[in-house]
């Protein structure tokens, strides 16, 4: 009321012969009227009319789609020949809630923009009158249907502007939902409705919401979940009754986020089908969250720090060390160059290894951390290797001066090449022993650009390095150090069992990936090792001969070890574990049942440790059996780019990965790397 | 008489005994049973005693418009008046909270029954909204039609125009009417499920 003599004052002041603005008719709770951006318009051009609507404060009207209840504003016209209307310009809508329903719609001074043309038939100097017949249903607790009818007459002749109107007109214009580059895809997974959303523009996406245009799609009363991923957005929340019946290929509706601090919208159009992939999942929360640089960089240095005491890593540091205390004792000068060749070994493998696999990442290669085991060539290399390394600490062979430059030299030389390749052996040999602590450095660093990738990186490889350069550099820890002695040949000796201990794990795993053909190929290259290091105790040259052709046949053997058809041989260890997929997930879900995701590989060593300590123990599959779990294994012991991108989805660029999606919660919560009963427990029961 | 108070015993949809929020919809096809309710003249009635029969549920607020639609045109009395003479159950529940439009006491609700000329069975008061919000009631009318075998077979709109403009009745399709002659027929409901349409229910909260 208030509202309507506000403008029937403006009106009067403004009143000439003829105004863009109606005379301001009062509904109720609604004081409406047509303003327009053009006082007087030329024949054939096109302008701009608009219902004006102000409502009484804590009432609101409705959207196109009003939601739960209510009906939208309607406007019909009564034109003058030679003059056709368009459609509505809808305004942003906003969600009004009351108790448990939720509206689309309007509180305030709504415009409601209708673009109009007038043929060029009409002739100049005449006046054409703009009739617009209006209806609303305006509701704060209760409901009032209004209606009501506004007159604007138009002058033809010039095109004369009104500047008022017609920035407050072009401000609705400019405010209302187009059409942008946003690709929305809808698909209705289980009791979930998923929208995704890529190549957004910039923009605050955190309270993003997806406006329908009809009704039957959503429940509008449901909160529409919002995942945030690298390349987009998904909104997660309940489907309404249309998926019962024949779907369309698509939906369109209106997405609301928030650009410089303003409510903005961009009308998308959703294909019904699979979701779009929205890239690496910023992660949810109480797992790894928020991974920034500086964490990862820490983490890192952390990981690659502990990676020292692996089982496979720590022989071969173990001697180096005591190798430098020995041959160095005293001269502080040569520990620290051996100490720096070391590290530059360390670094300069990892960072090969890095430009490697961002190679190959630019190629497009769904890959991870821990690639390299996926290739049973590489595996293979690794076994013979080991085989290699245990002989020598046995001390089967002492290496000439001539194989020097293998890297494997280890106690007996200490020079500049021993030093820098026993650092980038141990990073080979390390490879294999992704330490938990630095999954989720990895998997940011992975997931980042390029330099961010190799800083990551960087920090790894200083980790790895630290304690050399700590025993170079702190004073006192050196003496701390046991004293040489013959002790040590024991000791080295000693050591070489872990190493076989390595060799025959790494032969497993390739009895996994390349099946009979892998093992016979692998075991044959070892028997070609024993074979060259017989052969070089004899000076002869037919000796020499056979012993490098046998070098040789270890080298390539490897090489020929190629992946079997036959799939992986993990499931068939677990009682009733499934095969995963991601529609095995859906359909489960539709189900209602809970579910446990593995993702695994044979060649891990954490995913290993838990699977005997927690996963097959009878106290946890009695869990799963009691709570109807499904156990899923994603096996990543070969290369899978299905798995690898559910990976990155999670932010995690190697196994172990653990999910759990209670029966009771869309997503899935993300289970620490070093598992416990309670833990999964928790999961499962959704807390 | 005495402000009526609806008992739940159970609320005991089957359908909603996994799903987590109160307002969720309940799926069409699902079993609907075990709820007791009170009606305007202080009787209880749980929808299991109405096994064997059909029974239609009509939200209803007496001071909204889609309402006022369908009652100043007798339309919602003609559609009760065809569905009980089928031998339908019908109960028009209010679920307005005390202060709030549409609000009734049990004498008040049977005054307006008499006043409307109504043909329903019985008027349910739910003025804490557990009724409404267990069937996900959204507007008034919303409309709700169980079966024999006490089976969810129609909710949704009353017709397909989903105006407030009495002059719209005539012409709608009623999907009510509809729902019945399908079931009377011996065939499924056609169209089971539609967007209602109208005010908001009053809820408490």
């Amino acid at each position: 009321m208030r509202a309507f003599f506000l403008s029937l004052l403006a009106w009067c002041l403004a009143a000439p012969a003829l105004a863009s603005q109606s005379l301001p008719v009062d509904t109720g709770k609604v004081t409406a009227s047509l303003v327009s951006s053009h006082d007087s318009v030329a024949p054939g051009q096109s302008f701009h009319v608009a219902l004006r609507t102000e409502l009484d404060d804590l009432w609101h009207t409705y959207w196109r789609n009003p939601g739960d209840s209510g009906e939208p504003v309607q406007i019909n016209w009564q034109l003058p020949q030679g003059v056709t209307a368009g459609a509505i310009n809808w305004p942003l809508p906003r969600t009004i809630p009351t108790g448990p329903i939720v509206n689309y719609g309007f509180e305030g001074a709504p415009l409601f923009p209708v673009k109009f043309t007038v043929d060029p038939s009409v002739e100049s100097g005449s006046v054409i009158t703009i009739v617009s017949e209006f209806y609303y249903l305006v509701c704060k607790d209760v409901c009032i249907p209004e209606q009501g009818s506004v007159s604007l007459p138009i002058a033809i002749g010039e095109s004369v502007e009104d500047i008022g109107w017609k920035t407050e007109i072009d401000a609705a214009l400019a405010a209302t939902p187009k059409r942008g580059d946003i690709q929305g895809a809808i698909q209705k997974s289980g009791t979930a409705l998923e929208m995704s959303f890529t190549d957004l523009p910039s923009g605050d996406f955190s309270k993003a919401y997806f406006f329908p245009y009809e009704q039957g799609i959503l429940g509008h009363s449901e909160p529409q979940l919002i995942t945030r991923g690298s390349d987009g957005l998904k909104l997660t929340t309940t489907p309404d009754y249309i998926w019962d019946n024949d779907v369309p290929d698509m939906f369109e509706g209106v997405l609301t986020y928030i650009e410089g601090g303003q409510l903005k919208g961009t009308e998308v159009a959703l294909a019904v089908g699979q979701s779009l992939d929205i890239g690496a999942a910023a992660l949810p929360k109480a797992s790894a969250g928020g991974v920034t640089l500086w964490t990862a960089i820490i983490g890192a240095l952390i990981g690659g720090l502990i990676l020292n005491l692996m089982p496979c890593v720590f022989p071969v540091i173990s001697i180096k060390a005591l190798s430098i205390a020995k041959s160095a004792h005293g001269e502080r000068s040569k520990i620290k160059r051996e100490a720096w060749l070391y590290t530059a070994g360390v670094i300069a493998t990892f960072m090969l290894l890095t430009l490697f696999i961002l190679g190959l990442k630019a190629g497009g290669a769904e890959i991870g951390w821990g690639f390299q085991l996926q290739s049973p060539k590489v595996v293979a290399a690794l076994a013979v290797l080991l085989f290699v390394i245990g002989l020598n600490l046995l001390g089967a062979f002492e290496f000439g001066s001539s194989l020097q430059n293998t890297g494997a030299e280890l106690t007996q030389k200490s020079g500049a090449a021993g030093s820098f390749f026993t650092g980038a052996l141990a990073v080979i040999v390390a490879t294999p022993c992704t330490a938990p602590l630095m999954a989720g450095a990895v998997g940011y660093a992975l997931a980042a650009p390029a330099f961010v990738t190799l800083v990551v990186f960087l920090a790894l490889a200083i980790g790895f390095a630290l304690p050399f350069l700590l025993i170079a550099y702190v004073p006192g820890l050196l003496s701390k150090l046991p004293k040489p002695g013959p002790w040590m040949v024991r000791f080295k000796e000693v050591l070489a069992f872990p190493m076989f201990a390595a060799a025959i794990w790494l032969v497993w795993v390739l009895s996994l990936q390349a099946g009979e053909d892998g093992v016979l190929i692998a075991l044959s290259a070892m028997l070609a090792v024993g074979l060259a290091v017989w052969c070089f105790k004899s000076k002869t040259l037919i000796s020499k001969v056979i012993g490098a052709a046998a070098v040789l046949a270890a080298i390539v053997f490897p090489l020929t070890v190629t992946t079997s058809g036959a799939s992986s041989e993990i499931i068939s260890t677990k009682v009733n574990a499934e095969s995963w997929s991601p529609s095995r997930v859906a359909e489960l879900q539709a189900e209602g049942r809970s579910i446990f995701v593995d993702f695994t590989a044979a060649w891990c060593v954490t995913c290993k440790v838990n699977e005997k300590l927690v996963l097959n123990q009878a106290e946890t599959q009695k869990l799963f059996t009691e709570t109807n779990t499904a156990f899923l294994i994603a096996d990543w012991t070969n290369k899978d780019d299905v798995i690898a991108a559910e990976l990155a989805k999670y932010g995690r660029a190697g196994v172990p990965l653990y999910l759990v999606y209670s029966n009771n919660s869309v997503s899935p919560a993300i289970l620490p790397q070093v598992l416990t009963y309670d833990v999964i427990k928790d999961a499962i029961a959704g807390e | 008489m005495t402000m009526s108070k609806i008992l739940f015993s159970t609320l005991a949809v089957s359908a909603l005994a996994l799903a987590a929020p109160a307002t969720a919809k309940i799926a069409t096809g699902s079993n609907v049973s075990d709820m007791t309710v009170t009606d305007s003249n202080g009787v209880q009635h749980n929808l299991s005693d109405f096994a064997g029969k059909k029974v239609v549920l009509e939200w209803t607020n007496e001071g909204c418009p889609y309402v006022k639609k369908h009652y100043t045109t007798n339309n919602m009395q003609k559609t009760q008046a065809m569905a009980t003479a089928e031998g339908a159950v019908w109960l028009s529940v209010i679920s307005s909270a005390p202060g709030k439009q549409g609000y009734k006491s049990g004498d008040e609700a049977n005054a307006w029954k008499t006043d409307q000329g109504a043909a329903s069975t019985a008027i349910v008061l739910d003025p804490d909204g557990d009724m409404g919000k267990a069937f996900a009631a959204k507007t008034t009318p919303h409309m709700y039609i169980i079966d024999e075998s006490q089976t969810l077979v129609y909710q949704g709109a009353i017709d397909d125009n989903r105006s407030a403009s009495p002059a719209t009745v005539e012409g709608a399709k009623n999907y009510v009417v509809a729902a019945m002659d399908d079931l009377k027929a011996g065939n499924a409901v056609a169209v089971s499920d539609t967007p209602p349409y109208g005010c908001s229910v009053k809820y408490k909260s």
